[in-house]
């Protein structure tokens, strides 16, 4: 009685074709039926142990073709190994789970993907976190002019999908005087900036220090990495999407189709972790540029910024200026009293 | 094994024959199934993009139908424990019907969540051992657990009693009594740990409620005895299974009873929200009254909620109750407002509005309608089939010949 | 029935004790963690990822930790000021000298009863800047200047809250001096348009 359920998400194209068989043809009816009247003739083709044999051998055919094309010896080499490296992919583990050897395995794996489909080369590292670092950021909100130099920033940096104009970070133009209304606050403004009786805040994945996504997904496809970085891999990720809605900060952001982003602006310094190419049906977030800041250089919006509202830094160097910060200005944090200790902090001067 | 073999074969040749008006249901089943799977393919080479779901509603028509199903699955246990504990002869027969109509709605939650996954092909991962479960922080690997434990109660129980009495054979109560017993807690688990899914996220306000797990099980145990009624209904009326008017009454009194309490608590979640409203109603206005302007889910919500009014009115008074085609009418509209009220006006205010602030209101797109109803269809036909062969089984049309 | 009950509970107690969350949190939040945790965490050489020259920058050291920023004086195209000004002012105004260099510099920073040329700039030697007490500030450490009025705004420059940070986390910081950013001859900061306008997101919510 599960046959039909175990099947079908695999076989659907094939039984389509299958069930639509004109039923004029005689292979659809059950000959020893012939008593029933026309009309059972025609529908009664899908009770048939007859189909269910039909179904299995069109997952063998599958299964044979897939296995026949990456051994043939006539199909093209290129093909071949674009198989093989796929059929890999496909089977590995976590990678968090994974030792030095597969990671560097899978990058280069994903390496030579990208370079048989577009000839072109990437560099994707696997940089684990150093010691002794915790990342923090802060935000000036009243030196934030509501320029989205910072958006397009990250747009590039991380290769994010152009035709959905995904964008990490938002940034929220709000009225004075009502406090942090979001509620009444625009962040698809465009005007001249900044906006008399107005004041602009940014936000964007906050790196929670007890983050609520990495609770609740399923497969342990996020994670707080040891430099306090919450990534995703995206391999692993199955596209639940329960960490969409346990994030209080909208801080995730989905594929609900393939990503696509022009060749020639493809970032190609990549991190496995972070701005590598994703593909349809897999969350991504904001990284702390994690391809750039584990090479010690600013995330990209900090770097765009330029009036310097954004601040980053090590938490764990007491005289970095992100301690400073914490140490001498009015910082806040946003939703606090929901316990998830965001590692981004807000202050004006 | 032959008595296995056996069964299967006098199954299959049973649910092939019958009058035209089978066929014609089976036929029609099938053919939305088809359309759902043409749908669903279009999913599967698109992507998730062909639904109307986005970063903000990120969960939407696949998922509210989901909650719901589990709820009409959980109910079935409504059956199993007076059949069985209070060894109630009167529920007897009906016990059957109802664990089939679990199978066949938690076959549907299956293929729900499948459908609204961003990549099935990578489900293997959830497999304890070859992939990662995330158990016990993540409640999602809970309701993993629970919804397939009580799939396997649900389908080795009635198989072990069917298949005695398919061998002529009186079932030893020393064998399932344990696993009824089981089942009737696993019930109330399965549907508590799916409420949990929702009620722990602290960044959704409107679900992050203490009351949001019981609310869930009253509104199960009135809607899910509600479509068992409105089968049996259906069962009496086109197979010589005896149904005593009995048994439709006593099961139309649990119906009653958690209708009441699902409007008690339905009141109470509407006088926090909006005796002080605070930041946290604003998804509470949203639904109820609209917000900003966006009013999408407004008459959904007020249909179902006076469809449920009504329906609870109309079972509270006895004459009205036990008069069976009235008794028809209130269960199908008290089984399609907790569908609204708990699918579609549960889980899309929760997304809005958003954690920003913004407003994104959500619609099915055709593609995602048409998933649905294919599932739908695949739920009836999974449970035609049972109740078919369960029937037959039952009344002695299907033997094992030696 | 009574055993079933009681076994079923301890299971359940069990289960929940076990289950609790791994999250192990020491730290009863996360500014108690970060000081626990902070260690003598020593920054790069600023020089250390070939970014900047060793000519271009200047540390300032009157604070702690010393910082760099750009060498200003080496880039001004017309230094030094004296090259010109070899006789004094007055003796300047009554030469017909026509539209040369800055003949055309407004000044709008506060007010006249505030600031002149000469609140900053030394007439007798133009070479460097001076303060209010008529001490000599070098070009390069004009910052010292803004002081004086901007007290509170180069407090937060030094500690790294104002201003761009040229360098990355991982080197000593090299910050852009006050005047890259505001004209000290017209400090405010013009409107511009926004990069960005998101379609998308409009549609979403119509």
């Amino acid at each position: 009685m599960s046959k039909e359920r175990k099947k079908w998400f695999s076989l659907n194209l094939r039984n389509k074709e299958q069930n639509s068989c004109g039923c004029s043809d005689s292979k659809c009816s059950d000959p020893s039926n012939k008593k029933e009247d026309g009309i059972s003739q025609v529908f009664d083709v899908n009770m048939d142990r007859r189909q269910a044999f039909k179904k299995l051998t069109a997952g063998l055919v599958i299964g044979a073709g897939a296995v026949s094309s990456s051994c043939s010896v006539v199909s093209d080499e290129k093909s071949k190994e674009k198989s093989q490296i796929e059929w890999e992919e496909y089977f590995k583990g976590n990678y968090k789970l994974m030792s030095d050897e597969e990671k560097r395995k899978t990058v280069n794996r994903l390496v030579r993907s990208y370079e048989l489909r577009n000839g072109k080369k990437i560099n994707i590292s696997s940089k684990d976190a150093e010691n002794d670092v915790l990342f923090g950021y802060a935000f000036n909100i009243s030196k934030c002019q509501g320029y989205m130099d910072c958006v397009n920033a990250c747009v590039e940096e991380n290769n994010q999908d152009r035709a959905s104009q995904m964008q990490y970070i938002r940034i929220h133009e709000m009225e004075d005087g009502k406090g942090l209304n979001f509620g009444e606050s625009d962040d698809t403004y465009y005007h001249e900036v900044p906006a008399a009786g107005h004041f602009y805040m940014g936000t964007q994945c906050f790196h929670c220090d007890n983050p609520p996504c990495v609770e609740v997904c399923p497969v342990q496809a996020t994670w707080k990495e040891k430099d306090g970085i919450v990534v995703i891999d995206y391999d692993w990720c199955i596209g639940c999407r329960y960490c969409m809605a346990a994030c209080p900060y909208d801080g995730r952001r989905f594929n609900w189709t393939t990503p696509e982003i022009p060749e020639n602006e493809v970032n190609k310094d990549q991190h496995y972790l972070g701005n590598r190419l994703r593909k349809k049906g897999v969350m991504e977030k904001c990284t702390f540029c994690i391809q750039r800041s584990r090479q010690g250089k600013n995330p990209a919006c900090v770097e765009a910024c330029p009036t310097g509202s954004r601040i980053f830094g090590n938490l764990l160097d007491p005289k970095s200026e992100i301690r400073w910060i914490l140490e001498n200005k009015k910082v806040f944090r946003l939703k606090e009293d929901l316990g998830t200790e965001p590692k981004f902090w807000y202050f004006m001067d | 094994m032959t008595v296995l073999r056996n069964l299967i074969k006098d199954s299959l040749i049973y649910l092939t024959h019958g009058r035209k008006s089978y066929h014609i249901w089976m036929a029609l089943l099938t053919f939305i199934m088809l359309i759902g799977m043409y749908c669903y393919s279009l999913q599967l080479e698109h992507g998730l993009s062909v639904t109307g779901m986005n970063d903000r509603v990120s969960w939407g028509l696949y998922i509210s139908n989901f909650t719901f199903l589990v709820g009409v699955a959980a109910a079935a246990v409504m059956l199993v424990l007076p059949a069985y504990i209070l060894k109630d002869i009167d529920f007897k027969q009906a016990v059957l019907i109802g664990e089939g109509m679990a199978v066949a709605a938690l076959f549907m939650c299956l293929a729900f969540v499948v459908a609204d996954m961003g990549g099935p092909a990578r489900l293997w991962h959830m497999i304890p051992g070859i992939g990662v479960f995330n158990f016990p922080n993540s409640m999602l690997t809970w309701d993993v657990l629970v919804l397939n434990g009580y799939l396997f109660i649900n389908i080795s129980i009635p198989f072990y009693i069917l298949i005695m009495r398919y061998q002529g054979k009186v079932p030893n109560p020393k064998i399932y009594i344990p696993g009824v017993f089981i089942s009737v807690f696993w019930a109330v688990a399965i549907h508590l740990v799916t409420a949990f899914l929702y009620q722990g996220l602290q960044a959704r306000p409107f679900w992050n409620n203490a009351l949001l797990g019981p609310r869930f099980l009253a509104s199960a145990f009135a809607a899910g005895p509600s479509l068992i009624i409105i089968s049996l209904a259906v069962i009496r009326k086109f197979t010589d299974f005896k149904i005593e008017d009995k048994t439709i009454t006593k099961i139309a009194l649990v119906v009653t009873v958690a209708a009441q309490i699902n409007l008690i608590m339905l009141i109470s979640e509407l006088f926090k929200e909006f005796y002080a409203p605070t930041h946290h109603s604003e998804s509470a206005y949203y639904l109820f009254f609209g917000l900003q302007g966006k009013a999408k889910l407004v008459p959904w919500i007020w249909t179902a909620i006076t469809m449920n009014v009504i329906a609870t009115v109309i079972l509270t008074f006895h004459k009205l109750r036990n008069n069976l085609t009235i008794l028809y009418f209130a269960c199908s509209i008290l089984f399609i407002g907790i569908w609204i009220e708990k699918g579609f006006g549960l889980i899309v205010p929760g997304f809005i509005p958003g954690p920003w602030g913004k407003i994104a209101e959500y619609f099915p797109t055709p593609t995602e309608i048409g998933v649905t109803i294919g599932i739908w269809a695949m739920g009836a036909f999974i449970f035609s089939i049972l109740v078919r062969t369960g029937v037959a089984i039952e009344l002695g049309k299907i033997k094992f010949k030696k | 029935m009574t055993k079933l009950n009681q076994s079923l509970f301890i299971l359940l107690m069990v289960i929940s004790m076990i289950s609790c969350k791994d999250n192990h949190n020491e730290y009863h939040n996360l500014i108690d963690k970060i000081e626990a945790q902070s260690i003598n965490f020593q920054k790069d050489s600023v020089f250390s990822n070939n970014q900047f020259e060793i000519s271009e920058l200047v540390k300032i050291i009157d604070n702690q930790p010393a910082f760099y920023i750009k060498n200003r004086k080496n880039k001004i195209e017309s230094y030094a000021c004296s090259e010109c000004h070899d006789r004094p002012l007055d003796e300047l105004q009554t030469e017909n000298l026509g539209k040369r260099a800055h003949w055309n510099i407004k000044l709008i920073h506060a007010d006249s009863k505030t600031m002149s040329c000469l609140s900053c700039h030394n007439e007798n030697n133009l070479d460097n800047l001076h303060s209010i007490t008529g001490e000599s500030i070098d070009f390069n450490f004009s910052y010292q200047l803004c002081n004086q009025c901007h007290n509170k705004e180069v407090k937060d420059w030094k500690g790294g809250a104002h201003g761009k940070n040229l360098s990355g986390w991982k080197t000593s910081r090299v910050s852009k001096l006050c005047i890259e950013c505001h004209n000290p001859h017209k400090p405010s900061i013009e409107k511009r348009w926004p990069d960005r306008f998101n379609t998308q997101m409009v549609d979403e919510r119509k």
